[in-house]
């Protein structure tokens, strides 16, 4: 299914996301991989599940390989592509790799520096930039190749994008995003953002150029995590009043409260936006609970759906 | 200019053989300034390879000062004529210059054996005699016209040239945060100028062909043809 037939219904589209494991899949059918197991959580409570191409430039197990674990176990995944580590071809032939083994959604982006990963004496590649990604993705639907190739059978896949609506100055990632929806990009899934008023200026200057957005929402699980993240993890900035609030609890009760306060933060914004994409880092259980609170519930749509 | 900076010495005497004769050339012009191998430094080789117990039959920077070693007439005069006795004794030279110095020596000497002093770190502008910083990377096909003169190839750590990536912070890359984006700098100088309509049309992929390696440039008073995998270009500088 492809997410972007969400949209054109209106419905309001909910996201995870789940990061390959380090290490390879098991050949015993009976071991589910962790992703998959922390995917089957979030069954039946999101639209689809992103599926991480190397994040953070950590070496893992291939996101292709992860998104049609997740598909098998009848789960839509979101297969992210990063230039980070292929080149034009590796580029356009995994797209159609997908296609191929029945991928129906695609996040394109441009990918963690090698730098911030585990391999930092790797080659970095950074042979096209996310928006000549959507641009090659596109031209790879309508029939050529980036050489201006013909190709049989196109894939058509839904297309993705980021966006990272923190970004100072915001004029500079706004002219960035227009590029990509003139590009092509379908639909947005933004960068973890933990204040509502700076959504809602984003929403304002974002909404004109016509592509969906949901919000991401990082799951604050501890304080340290939110000083971790404001030291290591670039664009993304976790404000002391979180921080602040999920250490008022102590370590039993931080499920509970980041369940209230995500949950509570969905809440403010969800009329901003055309979706939620949340990143449980790991929490993947507690996601059901996060959207009960939010007051969300896609099982109507998705059953829409499938009778559909 | 071609920044360099010298190889440890533990390094540089590892590959020397025993009873080996070297003789320690410098480069008065890109070395020089990088303090790597002009005149002071290149007889401070001499010296301590001597203090080693390395066999030293002579060293020379071919000057004047602002000569580059990398121009090979000079360079082959200098080492075959007005330093012929020594250079016919040495069985290899130890270049403290950049790749380029060391390729000059093995020509200007007739295959001579050759050690690199140096590792060739990028092509930079002398900003002050102690600041050396990179603003080009030599790719071959330059898209700065749309970006006010500040390189995406070279400022940015991924080459983005469609604007920045999401992980800026207060404007510094996300690679290393005591470098200012380089995307942030290209939109700041830009508006500045009044010329952000500069960053709105799409920037197609680069031709990388154009950055093979090697490449050739063949030069005359009113034309120049440059060689790469993209093929051949000549331009008239005259008309
Ligand atoms: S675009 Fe290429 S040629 Fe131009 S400054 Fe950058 S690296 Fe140098
Ligand atoms: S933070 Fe800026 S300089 Fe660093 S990779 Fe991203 S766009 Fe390039």
């Amino acid at each position: 299914m492809k997410v972007t037939s969400l949209y054109n219904k209106g419905v309001f589209v909910v996201t995870g996301e789940v990061g390959p494991v380090k290490g390879a899949v098991s050949r015993d059918k009976n071991i589910d991989p962790s992703c998959s197991k922390e995917a089957r959580f979030l069954q039946d409570y999101v639209h689809a599940v992103n599926v991480t191409d190397n994040q953070s430039a950590v070496m893992r197990l291939g996101s292709l390989a992860a998104s049609i674990g997740l598909k098998e176990r009848g789960i839509e995944p979101i297969y992210q592509l990063t230039c980070r580590d292929r080149n034009r071809i590796a580029l356009q032939s995994d797209i159609l790799t997908a296609y191929s083994l029945g991928i129906d959604n695609v996040l394109l982006l441009t990918g963690d520096h090698i730098q911030l990963g585990d391999h930092k004496e790797a080659k970095p590649v950074f042979d096209l930039d996310s928006v000549q990604l959507i641009h090659m993705a596109m031209g790879l639907r309508n029939g050529k190749d980036i050489a201006g190739n013909s190709i049989e059978n196109p894939p058509d896949m839904a297309y993705g994008a980021v966006v990272n609506p923190n970004f100072v100055p915001l004029e500079l990632q706004l002219m960035k995003m227009k590029k990509k929806v003139d590009a092509g990009a379908e639909f947005f899934q933004s960068q973890a953002v933990y204040d509502a008023d700076l959504l809602e200026r984003f929403m304002e200057k974002a909404a004109p150029f016509g592509a969906p957005v949901q919000a991401g929402v990082v799951v604050l699980k501890s304080p340290l995590m939110g000083k971790f993240m404001n030291e290591n993890v670039s664009g993304i900035q976790v404000p002391q009043s979180w921080i602040d609030e999920i250490a008022s609890v102590n370590k039993l009760d931080r499920r509970k409260k980041a369940v209230e306060m995500t949950a509570r933060f969905i809440r403010s914004i969800k009329h901003l936006v055309q979706g939620v994409h949340i990143m449980p880092l790991g929490w993947t259980d507690i996601v059901p609970e996060i959207l009960k609170q939010a007051e969300i519930d896609i099982r109507q749509s998705a059953f829409n759906w499938r009778l559909a | 200019m071609h920044a360099t900076i010298q190889k440890p010495i533990e390094e540089i005497i590892r590959h020397i053989q025993p009873e080996e004769k070297v003789f320690v050339v410098g480069c008065n012009n890109c070395a020089w300034k990088c303090h790597s191998g002009g005149e002071e430094e290149t007889k401070a080789m001499a010296r301590r390879l001597i203090e080693r117990d390395i066999a030293v039959v002579g060293y020379t920077v071919p000057g004047p000062q602002g000569m580059s070693l990398c121009k090979l007439d000079h360079t082959r005069k200098v080492l075959q004529k007005d330093y012929a006795d020594q250079t016919a004794q040495a069985d290899s030279f130890l270049v403290l210059g950049c790749g380029q110095g060391v390729h000059t020596v093995i020509d200007a000497t007739d295959g001579g054996m050759v050690h690199p002093g140096c590792d060739t770190i990028f092509g930079g502008e002398t900003i002050s005699e102690s600041d050396i910083q990179e603003f080009c990377s030599l790719c071959g096909e330059c898209v700065i016209e749309y970006t006010g003169g500040l390189c995406p190839m070279t400022l940015c750590s991924k080459q983005l040239l469609n604007g920045p990536c999401g992980g800026a912070e207060n404007g510094y890359c996300e690679v290393d945060k005591e470098r200012p984006c380089g995307w942030v700098l290209i939109y700041e100088r830009l508006k500045k100028l009044g010329r952000l309509d500069l960053l709105e049309p799409y920037q197609k992929p680069k031709n990388h062909a154009r950055w093979s390696r090697p490449r050739t440039l063949k030069v005359s008073p009113h034309e120049a043809t440059f060689c790469s995998q993209a093929g051949k270009v000549t331009v008239n500088n005259q008309i």
